[in-house]
């Protein structure tokens, strides 16, 4: 009976074993997709729509794996990548970027070698349908007169896009930013749930989070983030139509660790371009409410200095950083 | 919703189909395993099983989350019963009358009683569903930051009037699970608490680490101090795997009415199995003749929380399903993955898909049905751990400690906290503390503190708001009676004591 165990610890050791082995053409052992969060949220969601159709569609030949680190926003998991190989990535968002700004992380996207931007979604500003308040003007209009009569519902911490891209528009609309009454809840749904309650004003999130409520007619939508109005929200005026010179993405993109070779960073490149041309990929896309808005490792690169520069003054408008 | 007949029996046909029965099982099974194991719960569980759910028929998947769901419900009591570990925060309750019993040597019917409890529990909660869904999502809706902040302080008081004529001790742990539950990241401020720099604790002490640890390291390093005694001669005794007559009356009533009470708690968003079993337990004991016994294996005190936490499970898809609003890890793991597969819950998924809905309305009693099989087959098998000598099951105790530690967050940081509360259990159990006051402090703390904070933004530092809806008012009242419950009883008591006194004086 003892023996009977051994033999089956030997055989997992060794099998754990043979999978680590090194050598040979880029990748030469597991994949693995580091999602910085726990199961559920739009991280996680985007390593496993990647670990899907990276799999289905045999894009990827060796075994991929999705890891879960959540913490810190996103800190721990990207601490653990910059100890890994090429053989890694992990998801990221402007967290990376904001996390640092507002002083809670000494990483920034400099500390990680950029592979793609994926998908994005757009914000949206929500009011609950009993609201007096019909527009962008009428809502900014007053907290401009008074920035505290408003509770505003945000998730899931301030300084992130749904926050920033409401403190970009509020701005421009002369509002006393640092004197709004934000109420900060752990998640969209948390924040949907109380605005359906009518025990807050207005909310920021994410367009996906706000469209099933909307179509019910339990909510209305004031303005998105987006270039042009959205499908299935014809009748929501983006921001630009209402007068602020704004396009607010929410993006998700993916990145690998420090020091990556230029073999390694060709070979992602390569398969992520195939990858986000799949039918499958485009499906995952539609289903969870995200757009296309694939860039290239170059491309990611000058992107995200370009969103350094933005949030770095957004920080300082909306008063959180000086 | 209008109740649809017609909808309702196709659903009821897709729910019997061959293929769904099989995901259905399989499902209900995992649950079990899961819900027994320490720190694997359903969340975990279903997040694992997403690629598997990759192709499947959305209603498929559907059907098998929700049974992993409740059958973690039902798996969850079975190591609370037989090794005083709860594998999850709604399994807590299980233990206070769930060890004794299986100490006094009716382990069986322990683990009986609380199947069927489940079972019964399950079924008023899925009976609710169709009844009730829409009306009570709406209820649940009128719940502000003021109510659920009063519904914590409820529940905290509530469990602090379980330790009766120890209300120092019951006082000190609550205290301490609170101070915890400040750890970790703000939300209101974004300030970094308690955190000492590291990431890992940004969103808090982890209270299944916490429950592992205190309960299950702890028990572990307190058996080893009377490891060197001589082991009881006679064999422990399992008792009967049925109840009987006399235990079933006792518990009939308690099961009836924590199936409701659970149902309704679970429908709140975010509130949970945890708090309906804890609450349902000590309603049980404050409307209980026989509430000395409890706390000593009393079984009313196991039916009445394993019925509460199933109905929970059953009421947290509510406002999934009627608003698309996950109200709870498990069912937030549960929509992402039912988006992936193209369905969008919302306040529209009735309407566009009452098929699906009602398939799975109907798999939930097929599914109670097949767990209360699965689990009273399991019975025999399990009480086998109690002759398990304690050099083998001790050992393997801490090494899935570890495990479903490392499982949870992946982070070797749980580790130490998972040593540090073996101790400080360890202690707690030395000097006689009651432990539940600190886990639920620690559950519900966080939140609570949130509550309080965003109730005063809404009312401009007004503390009226938390007298201003007739719900806020009934939970006040509560909190009051339940805070003085203990001491009216105790007065009772005096006064008893001292007329007799007095009668014998004379």
């Amino acid at each position: 009976m003892k023996k009977w165990w051994l033999a089956v610890v030997v055989l997992l050791l060794l099998t754990s074993c043979s999978s680590q082995d090194a050598g040979g053409p880029f990748p030469s052992k597991n994949i693995e997709l580091v999602a910085p969060a726990s199961p559920g949220g739009g991280w996680d969601t985007t390593a496993r729509a990647m670990q899907k159709v990276f799999d289905d569609e045999g894009i990827v030949k060796k075994p991929i794996q999705v890891i879960n680190k959540p913490g810190g926003g996103g800190e721990v998991g990207w601490k653990y990548l910059e100890s890994r190989d090429g053989h890694s990535l992990a998801i990221n968002s402007s967290l990376l970027i904001t996390n640092n700004l507002l002083g809670q992380s000494d990483l920034s996207y400099q500390n990680f070698t950029p592979i793609a931007i994926l998908a994005t979604e757009w914000e949206a500003v929500v009011v609950p349908k009993g609201s007096e308040i019909n527009s962008v003007k009428e809502l900014m209009t007053k907290l401009k007169k008074d920035p505290k009569s408003l509770k505003i519902g945000v998730a899931p911490g301030l300084g992130n896009d749904d926050h920033l891209s409401f403190v970009q528009a509020a701005k421009t609309f002369g509002v006393n930013v640092p004197k709004l009454d934000f109420l900060v809840y752990k998640s969209g749904g948390d924040v949907a749930t109380v605005l359906l309650g009518n025990h807050i004003d207005a909310a920021t999130m994410s367009v996906s989070e706000a469209k099933e409520q909307y179509k019910a007619g339990r909510v209305k939508i004031l303005a998105v983030s987006s270039p042009k109005r959205l499908k299935g929200l014809e009748k929501v005026p983006t921001w630009k139509e209402e007068g602020v010179d704004m396009v607010f993405p929410h993006w998700r993109g993916v990145m690998g660790p420090p020091n990556m070779s230029e073999e390694e960073i060709a070979y992602w490149d390569q398969r992520i371009g195939q990858m986000v041309k799949t039918d499958a990929w485009k499906e995952i896309l539609k289903n969870n409410e995200w757009e296309p808005f694939y860039k290239d490792s170059g491309e990611s690169k000058k992107f995200l200095e370009e969103q350094y520069q933005m949030y770095k003054h957004l920080l300082n408008d909306s008063g959180l950083t000086q | 919703m209008g109740v649809n007949v017609q909808s309702m029996l196709e659903g009821l046909m897709t729910a019997l189909e061959p293929g769904n029965l099989l995901w259905l099982a399989f499902g209900g099974f995992l649950g079990t395993i899961v819900g027994m194991l320490p720190g694997l719960g359903p969340a975990t569980a279903v997040a694992v099983l997403i690629p598997i759910t990759f192709g499947m028929d959305p209603t498929t998947a559907l059907i098998m989350m929700a049974a992993i769901y409740y059958g973690a419900m039902y798996g969850g009591s079975r190591s609370s019963i037989l090794l005083n570990t709860p594998g999850d925060g709604s399994a807590i309750a299980a233990t206070f009358d769930g060890y004794p019993m299986a100490k006094k040597g009716q382990a069986g019917q322990a683990l009986a009683i609380s199947a069927i409890a489940s079972l019964i529990g399950g079924l008023i909660a899925v009976i609710g569903f169709v009844l009730l869904a829409k009306p009570l999502a709406e209820f649940a809706l009128k719940f502000g930051p003021a109510e659920y902040f009063l519904l914590m302080l409820f529940t905290l008081s509530a469990i602090v009037s379980l330790s009766i004529g120890n209300m120092t001790k019951g006082f000190i742990s609550m205290s301490i699970g609170l101070l915890l539950s400040t750890v970790g990241v703000d939300l209101q401020s974004g300030v970094y608490r308690f955190t000492f720099d590291l990431p890992q604790l940004s969103e808090g002490v982890d209270f299944l680490v916490v429950i592992i640890g205190i309960y299950a390291v702890g028990e572990v390093l307190y058996n080893y101090l009377t490891i060197d005694q001589p082991l009881d001669k006679k064999k422990r005794d399992v008792g009967k795997i049925w109840v009987t007559k006399e235990q079933w009356k006792r518990s009939r009533w308690p099961i009836l009415r924590s199936g409701p009470l659970g149902f309704i708690i679970g429908v709140l968003p975010g509130a949970g199995g945890s708090i309906a079993s804890l609450l349902s337990y000590t309603t049980e004991r404050q409307l209980s003749k026989r509430s000395d016994q409890f706390g000593k294996g009393a079984i009313e005190g196991l039916a009445a929380p394993e019925s509460a936490n199933n109905s929970a499970s059953v009421g947290a898809l509510i406002p999934l399903l009627t608003m698309g609003i996950p109200g709870s890890g498990t069912t937030a793991v549960m929509l992402g993955a039912i988006i992936m597969l193209g369905v969008k819950p919302g306040p529209l998924l009735f309407e566009d898909n009452p098929v699906m809905v009602w398939s799975l309305v109907n798999s939930m009693f097929i599914g109670n049905i097949l767990l209360v099989l699965i689990n009273i087959l399991l019975v025999g098998l399990l009480v086998k751990i109690l002759d398990t000598p304690p050099k083998m099951l001790y050992p393997l105790i801490l090494v899935l400690s570890f495990v479903g530690t490392f499982t949870m967050n992946y982070s070797v940081v749980d580790f130490y906290i998972l040593l540090l509360f073996g101790v400080i259990g360890l202690f707690m159990k030395i000097l006689k503390f009651p432990i539940a006051p600190l886990i639920l402090a620690l559950i519900v703390g966080a939140d609570m503190e949130q509550n309080f904070r965003k109730s005063l933004i809404l009312s401009d530092g007004n503390l009226g708001v938390f007298f201003a809806s007739p719900i806020s008012i009934v939970l006040i009242l509560m909190t009051v009676l339940s805070v003085c419950y203990p001491l009216i009883v105790n007065g009772f008591k005096k006064r008893k004591r001292t007329v007799e006194q007095r009668s014998t004086n004379i």
